[in-house]
């Protein structure tokens, strides 16, 4: 853990390629153990993954930073002036991140790890790329990251939509986000971090609340109102705003995008956003219609669930 | 393993086209006249000698592709209509409210087609077993003859086993597609043996090939009357063995992604054996409440 925040904090304050790349691998290098901790075979899968796609990841960063420093001759992380190390950097980011065209990595690894690593990995593990993504943003190819972007929206809710396990639905969720995030980069860093920031808000509070009635997949996600019934109430409250239903706190940064788009010029894009999100809208209204409002006739009956591990934060959401 | 296998095989005749006769000599060791493979070439008796070469399988005809083209898109297609009907091809509330399911039954010879037979007749040995259709096309009949004498090739020890073992899904353009089990918690089988004792094992396809000997097992033993047995084995019973060895380090069957499920006999008794399957289904038991059935111990536990 503490080699995490180590990791995180290295990243972010660098000003050279090479400690920040340092950072995301002591980042990597300490969540590996974390994902693998329960010695099931699905958890090594998803170490295993996780250490490949992460792995090679670093090392396209490292090589872009090295073709930049090859012809530009310094090793500032704002000036990176060489198109093809843009490009290469781009892909190691989006690798590193999970973006469409490679994202399949993502919802594997979140469901072989436990709930709490799963939070760790959609959470903090996207900090240090994302900042590393701000920093070099005015040089970075626009259409390259609105259509990885635009990808990823309509990947992320494409698949998340007949999912039953609940780690795999936030998995996608993520990717979704995390497409609404790097299609406004190039125009307004901040409304970027605002974005991070309110996601990683909101996803916080769905992983604890699944954690404390340890709901895995859908059927025990269905039939955890007769264990905590406020908890249930919140959970679906949340997972609307996840989705970015007007009066909750999930509608502003969309709004914000769409809004900065348009003012780009890029109204299409815009409308293609929010169409494709749309798709993700469907799937958790769905899942909190069937979760919530419609109270499934039977109770689980899991020994493991009726031991509130502690009552979370159920007010934050409401935020 | 079989990609280089073949890299092999292609250097080799590369190498057998362009040898000349300066060369030869320079690398005998390396090229030879006989046909050398890169693994052993010893047989076991029990499997067949390699008539055909794999590529001389291969078919290039234009309108066998165009037909396989139009069948592979038109299951895409299907498979897309389930991705929006919801989990599995059925609607989101059929997945809540359902109980039990019938995943594999056994009323033509279709059915039969989804199932593989095989016995120890691969490494040598001489069991029998057959596959058929019972009485009015309603059940599968698993029969054959079991023989524990060991063949005689100097390193098998023990002899003597027979197994059925469903063939795992295909989904289009031969993507591997998994059985999500995770709504159930018992296996349901309808079964009538013959009193001999059986292993049921489910394999879980895993991504890396380490972990591809990984067999969750249990037993089902059979009663032997003319009456149908109902049996049912919750799913936290399944042991996890590799290539046959138990574990140590136990854990529950994960049935979010099952590729196969397998009956094998290998009680050591030589002699005819049957099982009739009517279906083997799947049941949400409620009134199961057991997580793992064995308890797992922390190997270093902190002093």
């Amino acid at each position: 853990m503490l080699s995490l925040t180590l990791g995180t904090m290295i990243t972010i304050t660098s000003n050279h390629w090479v400690t920040a790349w340092a950072g995301l691998e002591i980042n990597t290098l300490a969540v590996i153990p974390l994902i693998s901790k329960s010695h099931h075979p699905r958890a090594i899968e998803a170490a295993t993954k996780y250490f490949l796609t992460q792995a090679t990841a670093s090392a396209l960063m490292l090589f872009s930073s090295m073709t930049n420093a090859w012809s530009s001759g310094q090793w500032d992380i704002t000036q990176l002036t060489n198109p093809p190390s843009c490009l290469l950097l781009t892909a190691a980011i989006a690798i590193k991140l999970g973006l469409t065209p490679f994202h399949f990595w993502f919802p594997e690894v979140l469901q072989g790890s436990s709930l709490t690593t799963a939070l760790l990995l959609s959470t903090a593990m996207k900090f240090p790329p994302t900042t590393i993504l701000l920093l070099t943003s005015h040089s970075l190819n626009p259409t390259l990251l609105s259509t990885m972007a635009i990808m990823s929206i309509a990947l992320g809710g494409w698949m998340g939509l007949n999912q039953t396990q609940t780690r795999k639905i936030l998995a996608f969720s993520s990717i979704s986000h995390l497409g609404w995030m790097t299609i406004i980069i190039t125009y307004n860093p901040k409304l970027t971090l605002l974005t991070f920031y309110l996601y990683s808000l909101m996803t916080t509070s769905i992983f604890l609340s699944m954690n404390s009635t340890n709901t895995l997949k859908l059927s025990t996600l269905m039939t955890s109102w007769t264990k905590a019934p406020m908890l249930n109430t919140t959970l679906m409250l949340t997972l609307l705003s996840l989705a970015g239903l007007p009066p909750l706190t999930g509608f502003l940064p969309k709004w914000l995008i769409i809004q900065e788009l348009t003012k780009q010029e890029m109204t299409t894009t815009a409308t293609t956003i929010s169409m494709l999100s749309l798709l993700g809208l469907f799937f958790y209204l769905r899942l909190t219609y069937c979760s919530t409002i419609t109270l499934p006739p039977n109770s689980s009956n899991k020994m493991k669930q009726w031991s509130i591990k502690k009552p979370v934060n159920t007010l934050t959401p409401t935020l | 393993m079989a990609l280089a296998a073949t890299l092999l095989h292609n250097a080799y005749f590369c190498g057998r086209c362009c040898r000349h006769k300066a060369l030869q000599p320079l690398l005998g060791p390396l090229l030879s006249d006989s046909l050398s493979k890169s693994y052993s070439s010893y047989r076991r008796p029990g499997s067949q000698p390699e008539k055909k070469t794999t590529w001389q399988n291969v078919d290039l005809s234009f309108k066998k592709s165009i037909e396989v083209l139009k069948t592979q898109l038109g299951m895409l297609k299907k498979e897309t209509e389930d991705h929006l009907a919801g989990p599995e091809g059925q609607s989101l509330t059929h997945y809540m409210l359902e109980q039990t399911r019938v995943v594999w039954e056994f009323r033509s010879q279709e059915d039969l087609n989804k199932w593989v037979i095989s016995s120890d007749v691969e490494i040598g040995g001489k069991s029998e077993v057959y596959l058929k259709l019972g009485r009015n096309n309603q059940t599968a009949l698993l029969y054959g003859t079991l023989n524990t004498e060991v063949p005689r090739d100097g390193e098998t020890k023990y002899s003597g086993y027979c197994s059925m073992r469903a063939k795992p899904l295909v989904g289009s353009f031969a993507r591997k597609k998994y059985y999500d089990w995770s709504n159930f918690n018992s296996l349901y089988l309808r079964v009538r043996g013959d009193g001999r004792p059986w292993m049921v094992n489910i394999y879980t396809d895993p991504y890396f090939s380490h972990q591809k000997d990984d067999l969750y097992n249990y037993f089902m033993f059979t009663r032997g009357g003319p009456y149908w047995e109902e049996i049912k084995i919750p799913f936290s019973k399944f042991f996890l063995s590799s290539r046959g060895r138990v574990q140590d380090d136990q854990h529950p069957i994960w049935l979010d992604k099952i590729s196969t499920v397998g009956f094998t006999i290998g009680d050591k008794v030589n002699g005819p054996f049957q099982l009739e399957i009517d279906f083997i289904g799947l049941l949400n038991d409620r009134a199961h409440t057991e997580e793992f059935a064995y308890e797992t111990y922390e190997k270093n536990p902190p002093l």
